[in-house]
């Protein structure tokens, strides 16, 4: 058995033997996870649907676009999902400043005129700022609208001219004689497009469940594969700092030292500590995985891809808690620095709250952190796109720090 | 000539101003227990973490078995240290820490665990080989400390103070075991600030102080540097300074102090006859006598000739 081998089996059977500080930091991320999915009503089965959101609507525009939009939230679904209450303006904003809805949609203006003269028009979506995920869901909602009304309106930018000589009247005085012309042009454009929109259509969906379109299943969201991720790299890197620190505490009560009276080099040390720490973070991503699906019902997409991000993402807390402590003088140190900077990392990166929520100028710090990373990456392979990005950034600067680790690291061994 | 197994020469070794060892040279034959004297700050630990190969910046040479000690690492496997502080894991079993700390050396598998099995009946361990260090007292795991150092079957075995902070009983047990493994023709240097174990244990003694060596020799050898003298220990009521006055030194009349605190001295005398005198001018100056006891020159007495310190700290 190489020496570096006996370290990895050394440290794994030590961790194994005190398991509770492992297990806590399982149990706690999978706890909170339950709770905060929870305060959202869990569905019949592990599926959980959101409540519905409660939407204020001020209709400056009052014309037949509005009307189609305000019409969608009627439809069966979307009735589910949403409350929507007609407000004025200055009313909505009371009720928005008392908290009393999640967000407030505000339909500009000459909002049918301009789609139908091809005009960049804006919806307006007021977030709540004391909830987290709903109105978030409403503002990704308005976006895949606001994306598939502009799709539409340019489509039938022809029609819409038309329709817009009949905006004084009003729709039950049209006759569907009158109509007809319109709607043929129409109903063939839909022909000829339907091949085009329906994967766009289906987009509102997939965006708005955070799931890949799934034809036939109820419109669901799963909450928990929403907030599980974040609360996963958060306690690896809880789980797996402990690890590293290892190294400052045996240089303080000598077993360092004694180590260095044997044959082992400082570099075999280092390594061993690395993977040590790749190990303990690993192995409860399997169980983390494992339990996601039992407890919550996630559907982690691909399975081997997220084994392997699990793996990359391991690495990057074991190189970058290695490279610290090369640079903590002590174990002193090393236990007052790691919290907070785990801390951090987890409010700007997206394990304590949606990356989106945060203040816009905050926003590229979190983008910078391995939560964010890792999140990211998470939900690309459960949605299935492409986690290439997320997953290259973990691994290369996953592999700078170790590489300062190693150098600067047996350095410090030494003494 | 036997070959030297240790050979030392003109070590060097500051800590900014502080100088640990200066010019310090030793030798060791193959199979000697050397026992190093010396009190707090001599350089005692800094001399073991020169010859483990921990310390780096210093001068001087260090020859294991007449190659340079530093060169090859796989020298290490023939070199056993037991460092002063108990370094190995509270939460695993005194058998997995022997297996652990042994298989870091080039031994192996099957072997290590025969000799980790007869270490632990030597360290008279083996009823509580599968239990969790924590649970042991505290001579137990000086033993087991002892015992991590030998378990890959070194020639040459360092401990530095193996025997701090351990009951009478403990230390008489470690002592056994060095003596042991003297016999089995492990050479042995351990360091000490405590007389009587060096007295006891070792074929040879070296005393140091302030990073050199001041004199070297068996226990025979260095008593003569005192001389035919009798050795006088008084106790009682009286500062040192009060003491001094008394019996002004050196008298010339073949009296030497050794050792002067309040409530206590050491003088030796060439003469045993003059010890009444010394007692009437200890009552001429009224400094009151409790105890005073007449022994034959012990290494204790070429401890304070040499270095004119004590070495109780
Ligand atoms: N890391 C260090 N930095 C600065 N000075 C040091 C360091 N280690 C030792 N010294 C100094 O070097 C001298 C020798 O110290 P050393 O630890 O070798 O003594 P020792 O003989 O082992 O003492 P003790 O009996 O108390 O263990 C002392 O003056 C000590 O203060
Ligand atoms: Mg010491």
């Amino acid at each position: 058995m190489s020496r570096t081998t006996l370290i990895i089996g050394n440290d794994l059977r030590r961790r194994l033997r005190s398991p509770m500080a492992t297990i806590l930091f399982l149990v706690i991320p999978l706890a909170m996870t339950g709770l905060i999915g929870m305060i959202f009503d869990p569905g019949q089965d592990n599926r959980t649907k959101l409540p519905p959101i409660h939407l204020l609507v001020v209709d400056n525009d009052k014309d037949i676009a509005a009307k189609f939009l305000l019409g969608a939230f009627d439809q069966k679904e979307l009735k589910e999902m949403f409350q929507v209450t007609l407000v004025d303006a200055p009313a909505g904003e009371k009720l928005m400043q008392k908290g009393k809805a999640s967000a407030m949609l505000v339909i500009p203006e000459h909002f049918s005129a301009d789609l139908a003269d091809q005009k960049p028009s804006r919806l307006e979506v007021v977030k709540n700022p004391s909830e987290e995920f709903l109105p978030g869901v409403a503002e990704e909602f308005a976006a895949t609208m606001a994306v598939g009304f502009s799709a539409l309106a340019q489509v039938f930018a022809d029609e819409l001219r038309i329709i817009r000589g009949f905006r004084s009247l009003t729709l039950e005085s049209v006759t569907i004689a009158e109509m007809t012309p319109f709607l043929e042009m129409a109903r063939a454009k839909i022909i000829a497009l339907k091949t085009y929109l329906s994967p766009m259509l289906l987009k509102v969906k997939s965006v708005t469940t955070k799931k890949p379109g799934q034809e036939g299943k109820p419109l669901g969201f799963n909450i928990f594969s929403y907030i599980f991720p974040g609360m996963l790299i958060m306690f690896l890197l809880f789980i797996i700092e402990p690890s590293l620190r290892e190294i400052q505490n045996e240089r303080a009560d000598g077993k360092t030292r004694r180590m260095m009276f044997s044959p082992l080099s400082s570099l075999e040390l280092v390594t061993a500590r690395i993977f040590s720490g790749w190990l303990i973070g690993f192995l409860v991503c399997l169980l983390a995985m494992a339990a996601g699906m039992l407890l919550f019902g996630i559907d982690w997409g691909r399975p081997l891809l997220q084994l392997a991000l699990f793996a990359i993402a391991c690495f990057w807390c074991s190189a970058f808690f290695a490279m610290l402590n090369a640079f903590f003088r002590n174990k002193n140190q090393a236990g007052a620095f790691a919290s907070p900077i785990i801390l951090v990392f987890s409010a700007f990166g997206g394990s304590m709250l949606p990356l989106e929520q945060l203040p816009a100028g905050m926003r590229w710090v979190g983008k910078l952190t391995v939560n964010n990373w890792f999140i990211t990456g998470c939900r690309r392979i459960m949605d299935g796109a492409s986690p290439l990005l997320p997953l290259t950034l973990l691994a290369v600067t996953g592999l700078a720090f170790a590489a300062v680790a190693m150098i600067a690291l047996p350095r410090r061994l030494s003494v | 000539m036997q070959q030297k197994i240790l050979e030392i020469k003109n070590l060097g070794k500051s800590y900014g101003e502080t100088t640990a060892l200066a010019n310090f040279s030793l030798d060791l034959a193959p199979g000697e227990v050397l026992g190093l004297l010396g009190p707090n700050g001599a350089g005692k630990t800094t001399l073991i973490s020169i010859l483990s190969g921990t310390l780096r910046d210093f001068s001087g040479s260090v020859a294991f078995r007449g190659q340079d000690l530093f060169a090859d690492r796989r020298l290490k496997n023939r070199i056993g240290i037991v460092p002063q502080e108990m370094a190995f894991y509270e939460d695993l079993s005194a058998l997995e820490n022997l297996l652990f700390w042994g298989g870091l050396y080039d031994i192996p598998e099957k072997e290590l665990k025969r000799r980790a099995l007869e270490l632990l009946a030597v360290v008279e361990l083996s009823t509580r080989a599968r239990e969790p260090v924590k649970k042991f007292s505290g001579g137990m795991k000086r033993r087991l400390n002892v015992a991590i150092g030998l378990v890959h079957r070194p020639e040459l075995l360092l401990l530095d103070e193996p025997t701090v902070g351990i009951d009478v009983q403990a230390k008489v047990s470690i002592l056994d075991i060095i003596r042991e493994v003297g016999r089995k023709g492990t050479s042995v240097v351990f360091t000490t600030h405590q007389l009587a174990e060096v007295e006891q244990t070792c074929s040879r003694i070296a005393i140091m102080d302030q990073g050199k060596i001041l004199a070297t020799g068996t226990l025979a050898e260095l008593i003569r540097i005192v001389g035919e003298k009798e050795i006088v220990e008084v106790s009682g009521e009286f500062s040192a300074t009060a003491f001094s006055e008394a019996i002004p030194a050196p008298s010339g009349a073949g009296i030497e102090i050794l050792s002067v605190s309040d409530d206590f001295a050491m003088l030796a005398f060439a003469d045993s006859q003059d010890i009444p005198a010394m007692m009437q001018r200890l009552f001429a100056h009224r400094l009151h006598v409790a105890d005073l006891k007449i022994k034959s020159p012990s290494l204790e007495a070429v401890f304070l000739k040499m270095t004119g310190r004590s070495l109780r700290d």
